[in-house]
């Protein structure tokens, strides 16, 4: 199907088989990239993890308690998301807006509750390289390895929300940036589900 | 965007949203259970994949986009993903491995 011709240089353009635009279409390959790099970190751990007998279980009740309060913000998050792509879609600036800075702030909190668990952690001689229970070194370089890499993930996603909230208020961008930095949110919730029961559940004592 | 059906609105979100949270509750209920390490590894995979599938069909939208769309992303990261399970255990043969004196 032809969609139009934009210039003398250039043909007809067809319309994409996936029936979405392209800038969705990059975060989308992103996000499979995204999940084989997460994917290979996880299997790598999975396999360190099955080949040492005596794996540390060091997240006491307080970690898991604070893994939880983590998982329901970052849950939480994706909802005020959706909603400020609900809201943008609608035409709704201010509503979207909001929506998007309240998934800015959640994003935020978990990263806050995310850095507490870190320096507990450290503070308790945990690192990459030291493990203070005497066991294998790798629980710590597969914690913070892991864990650090969503972390990043997540400062990002919530700088890129707040530059499209910013950019969507001005009107210098739609709904669908809106939508397609969204995705990537999600995407971002999405390997959480795997970390927090994989690194900390199975970890717990 | 052509989306192939109707759109949730936010409650249909947040009915999802209480589901991933009932998910979240029976991982850490099982976990306090004390099941065997391979048992509730199992078992949180499971559920943690269960809610991987709601979050890319409704919170990722791809239920509500072409089916084509699905069949380029799900099978083409599964496949990675598989390669990568039959790829890693070479590690462990590498560790016994010897170099010819």
């Amino acid at each position: 199907m032809v969609m139009g011709t934009p210039g003398a240089h250039h043909g007809p353009i067809e319309a994409s088989p996936l029936g979405i635009q392209s800038k969705k279409l990059a975060m989308w390959l992103f996000i499979m990239a995204d999940a084989a790099t997460f994917g290979a970190i996880l299997f790598a751990y999975g396999y360190v993890r099955v080949a040492a007998p005596d794996w540390p279980h060091p997240f006491e009740m307080s970690s898991i308690v604070n893994g939880v309060i983590m998982t329901v913000v970052l849950l939480t998050s994706s909802l005020t998301m959706l909603g400020g792509v609900l809201a943008a879609q609608a035409q709704k600036t201010s509503t979207a807006m909001r929506w998007m800075w309240a998934t800015v702030l959640l994003g935020i909190l978990f990263a806050g509750l995310h850095l507490k668990e870190w320096f507990g952690m450290i503070g308790a001689g945990w690192s990459p390289s030291h493990n203070p229970l005497g066991g294998p070194v790798n629980f710590g370089a597969a914690f913070f390895g892991i864990t650090g890499m969503h972390l990043l993930h997540v400062i990002s996603g919530a700088i890129a929300i707040g530059v499209v909230a910013l950019m969507f208020g001005r009107g210098r961008l739609n709904a669908a940036h809106v939508e397609t930095v969204g995705l990537y949110w999600h995407f971002v919730d999405l390997v959480w589900m795997f970390v927090f029961p994989l690194v900390y559940l199975l970890n717990a004592r | 965007m052509t989306p192939t059906a109707h759109e949730p609105g936010l409650r249909t979100y947040v009915g999802i949203w209480i589901a991933l949270l009932a998910i979240v509750a029976i991982e850490v209920a099982l976990t306090l259970a004390h099941w065997p390490t391979t048992k509730l590894l199992a078992a949180l995979l499971a559920l943690a994949m269960t809610e991987a599938a709601i979050a890319l069909l409704y919170f990722m939208h791809l239920r509500y986009e072409r089916r084509i769309l699905f069949w380029c992303v799900v099978p083409t990261v599964g496949f990675a993903l598989l390669l990568m399970d039959h790829i890693w255990p070479d590690a462990f043969r590498a560790l016994h491995m010897r170099l010819l004196p």
